[in-house]
């Protein structure tokens, strides 16, 4: 199919020049890139189109890290599926052995390579994924001491909401834009896992035991919360809906369930 | 230490130690013997007058009832004999031993405690195959269940049943589906030993686990398992008489594979053929190897955390119960730090059969054995330090979430050498696209797309989103059965000529593989969608918004259930009326290919000596 000579071709240069002339090399790159395309598109424009509508700081800071990761691991997933759909198209057909290829044991170059670039990706995505991490802590603690506080009561197969600064209870969460939240969560029985979905964020509901999420809502619109640890019979049932509002219809809401604004 | 002797193993009279107690036991008397013990149990641990009232009296009689069904059933097939014997200071005769180890004995053998490393590794693809069938069969179930929204096929009480007998079944069966049929047929005639370094322990390990089997089967006729297979307390401690079932098994599988785990490994430490130094032992052997030497350290903690259910249930210890100062994050973590390891005590044997096929079917050394070494040795290293990334969420200590999340990123490194290996092995060669051959391309896609997903798992704020949705599910059924099963099935389509002396139907397997697999990515496909959408998993009911998601994966479970039953039909007919296989139909280079089917009762007739690893292949080699 291509020939081998290039091995005993003295300069490096001209070694890099005679590999990339090799064709099983030209399809396999072909190959890889025909894959790359297809990695970035699936992450630019498909996992956007599945996940919910992004209404809180902490739904934005995920969607761009699997955006993100998808695109950067295009390349190397491009890669891998570009050599393998070479080998593919170079398949031997029959019911005898094919003949013996090059009898290449290692190439400590390649290893290494593969291993570094590897370890970087690998750097990349501990160190994006520790910033994000951090600037959400510190978001928090900036935020906390106008945050709105809501203590979240999981327990067989309900949610309620109580906002102890403001004297409501509610089965619905009903929240104010862009003032941060904090959800204190537990439980009365066994484990719950408290997620308002477009928010972003989840944190297991524990009897005796609270557990605290924090975000802030940053648009307007309904909000589906539901349980995601199994808790038994009615676990699929245990979810209900909620509202992001402007202040001043959280406002109205608060008085007329009752409740004071602070 | 070396048992390798240059004597022939023919011609030797069948041994017939007539009035021997061993000539008449059997799987059957087992069954007798288990069965009174397991009512014996049940009534001695009855409540009485003094105890009655008690909410769990009935739980310590079911326990205690198959716990002892277990220790009958070893008592009556005659397990402990030899231990017993040897007590009072007689060990079995040679005449006994060989009768054990089922020479000259047919069929029957295989419902015998047998010694013989061959009867064994048939035993456990036996098993694993009916599990896999069942598993599969209450798969269906579930997404029968789940094709359209509101749950209207299967209550909410059974629906959350199925999912918990799925997943244990799957987890038993994926945890020896390749250390069982091959790691016990295969690998002590690839490293040119005789037979197991502990035969009887290796009986042990089968039967062990046999007696698991209708203990977990009991569940259903006990109200099912309610909590998933990860068995969170206290939903556990609260879950029915059902529950007694997965604790039991459990208990009894950790056994299993702890005889198991000890077994392989003394093997391959003590019994490789003269000159099989450890950088020619092939390298299923070497995956295998880790496979079950991880399994050894991991799976004490689950059963620890299965004791500590069993005493919360039975005798109100509230190790888990938070009202008297217990907690369910012990349980999560006990269960965790099993159950991370666990994964790659799955994977590493799939793809370590990849590994082995890879070379034969291009013709081609494998591609830098030292990095395959380093893959396997850097994920088994990590795994251990990566549990509580399950636990993100759970509100235990949000602080330790950066370490874990590193740690667990850190495994891409040495998953990326196990992929540079196999890639390595095909580059410039010409791949012979045999069935073996095509698990392998599989595989580097299933693993791949399980590979990413899990670095977005991984990373602490994308978990906070897809912690505990359909996205999970979707992942790890990408590494567990994309990857692992694809891998074991592709070690038997490589094997199957070995262990039954005959060709798997091959126009039938190439049916089954492009069923599963496009049916495989069809309806896993189907799950990212839902889970990236927002469903959360082990829900018997879903809103309206997930309808298409769920009727494609559903569609395409159907396709991988065909493609199942396709590949079923295809072994049973095989192994009885296929085409005879030639000794070496790969023309391989490994020694499991260089003795003849039936394989001796002592594998070798003349003790092998290695020169070089068995991946000579290629132009210059």
């Amino acid at each position: 199919m291509s020939n081998h000579d290039e091995e005993l071709t003295p300069t490096p240069g001209q070694r890099a020049i005679n590999l990339f002339r090799r064709t099983d090399v030209q399809r396999a790159l072909l190959f890889t890139i025909l894959w790359t395309a297809v990695f970035v598109i699936l992450g630019l424009y498909f996992y956007p189109k599945w996940m919910p509508e992004v209404m809180s700081r902490d739904m934005k800071a995920m969607e761009r890290i699997i955006v993100g990761f998808t695109v950067i691991s295009a390349p190397i997933a491009g890669l891998v599926m570009g050599i393998a759909t070479q080998a593919i198209t170079n398949r031997h057909k029959g019911d005898t052995p094919p003949p013996d290829g090059p009898a290449i044991r290692t190439n400590g170059p390649v290893v290494m390579v593969w291993t570094v670039v590897s370890g970087i990706f690998c750097l990349i995505a501990v160190v994006w994924g520790i910033a994000e991490l951090n600037s959400m802590a510190l978001e928090a603690t900036a935020g906390s001491k106008e945050a709105l506080h809501v203590q979240v009561i999981g327990s067989q197969w309900v949610w309620s909401f109580k906002y102890t600064d403001l004297g409501v209870e509610s089965d619905k969460l009903m929240l104010p834009i862009n003032r941060p939240v904090e959800f204190e969560v537990t439980s009365e029985d066994v484990n719950h896992s408290f997620w308002p979905l477009q928010l972003g964020v989840k944190v297991d509901a524990n009897r005796l035991q609270t557990t605290v999420a924090d975000t802030v809502p940053t648009k307007l619109g309904p909000i589906d919360v539901k349980c995601a640890e199994l808790c038994g019979l009615y676990h699929a049932y245990m979810e209900t809906s909620g509202k992001v509002m402007t202040t001043t219809d959280f406002n109205n809401w608060v008085t007329s369930n009752g409740g004071h604004v602070a | 230490m070396t048992t390798l002797h240059n004597t022939s193993t023919h011609a030797r009279p069948i041994p017939n130690p007539k009035k021997s107690l061993i000539t008449k036991l059997n799987m059957g008397t087992g069954i007798i013997v288990g069965v009174i013990f397991a009512f014996a149990a049940y009534y001695a641990f009855q409540p009485n007058a003094d105890t009655a009232g008690f909410y769990n009296q009935q739980n310590k009689a079911l326990l205690a009832a198959m716990l002892f069904w277990s220790v009958g059933f070893l008592i009556g097939i005659g397990a402990f004999i030899g231990p017993f014997r040897w007590l009072i200071g007689k060990d079995l005769t040679a005449e006994e031993q060989l009768y054990l180890a089922g020479d000259g004995q047919g069929i029957k053998r295989y419902f015998k405690y047998c010694t013989d490393h061959k009867v064994v590794g048939i035993q456990y693809l036996v098993g694993v195959m009916a599990m896999l069938a069942v598993g599969g069969g209450m798969a269906m179930m579930i997404r029968t269940s789940l094709a359209v929204p509101g749950g209207h096929f299967i209550g909410a009480s059974v629906y959350n049943s199925l999912v918990g007998m799925h997943g244990i079944t799957m987890i038993v069966a994926m945890i020896i589906v390749a250390t069982g049929p091959f790691g016990n047929y295969i690998m002590p005639i690839m490293i040119g030993a005789r037979d197991m370094a502990f035969p009887r322990l290796n009986a042990l390990s089968w039967w062990v686990l046999f007696t698991a089997i209708p203990v977990l089967c009991s569940a259903w006729f006990l109200g099912g398992i309610p909590t998933g297979w990860t068995a969170y307390a206290p939903l556990s401690v609260q879950a029915g008489p059902g529950m007694n079932a997965f604790v039991a098994t459990i208990l009894i599988f950790a056994v299993s594979t702890a005889v198991a785990g000890m077994n392989i490994t003394s093997t391959v430490v003590a019994m490789r053929a003269k000159g099989m130094k450890w950088n020619r032992v092939p390298i299923f052997v070497v995956g295998a190897t880790m496979s079950v030497a991880l399994a050894i350290p991991a799976f004490p903690t689950f059963m620890l955390a299965m004791v500590q259910t069993a005493t919360d249930r039975v005798f109100n210890t509230g190790f888990y119960d938070a009202n008297v100062g217990g907690s369910g994050w012990l349980y999560a973590h006990l269960f965790w730090i099993m159950g991370h390891p666990e994964v790659y005590v799955i994977l590493l044997p799939g793809i370590a059969i990849l590994m082995e096929i890879a070379p034969v079917f291009v013709r081609k050394p494998l591609f830098s054995y030292n990095a395959a070494i380093m893959g396997f040795a850097g994920i088994a290293g990590l795994s251990v330090l990566v549990w509580a990334h399950h636990m993100y969420i759970s509100g235990w200590t949000p602080t330790l979430n950066g370490p874990f999340m590193v740690t667990t990123e850190m495994i891409s490194v040495p998953t990326g050498l196990l992929f540079l290996v196999m890639l390595g092995t095909i580059w410039r060669g010409k791949p012979w696209m045999k069935l073996p051959m095509l698990g392998l391309f599989a595989v580097i896609w299933n693993l791949l797309i399980g590979g990413i997903t899990g670095i977005y798992l991984s990373d602490v704020p994308a978990d906070n989103y897809l912690h505990g949705s359909m996205f999970v599910t979707a992942h790890f059924h990408y590494t567990l059965m994309g990857a692992a099963l694809t891998g074991a099935v592709a070690g038997l389509a490589y094997w199957f000529p070995k262990m039954t002396g005959r060709m798997l139907n091959e126009p039938a397997g190439y049916t089954a593989f492009w069923f599963t697999q496009i049916g495989f990515q069809v309806l896993f496909l189907g799950m990212f969608i839902a889970g990236a959408e927002g469903q959360p998993r082990r829900v018997v009911s879903f809103a309206a918004m997930y309808k298409y998601s769920n009727m494609i994966s559903t569609g395409g479970a159907y396709l991988v259930g065909i493609g199942f039953i396709i590949l079923l039909w295809a072994v049973i007919h095989s192994w009885r009326k296929g085409d005879i296989a030639p000794q070496n139909p790969w023309g391989a280079k490994t020694l499991e290919w260089t003795v003849p089917y039936p394989v001796p009762l002592e594998n070798f007739d003349e003790a092998p000596i290695i020169t070089s690893d068995p991946y000579g292949y290629g132009k210059g080699n």
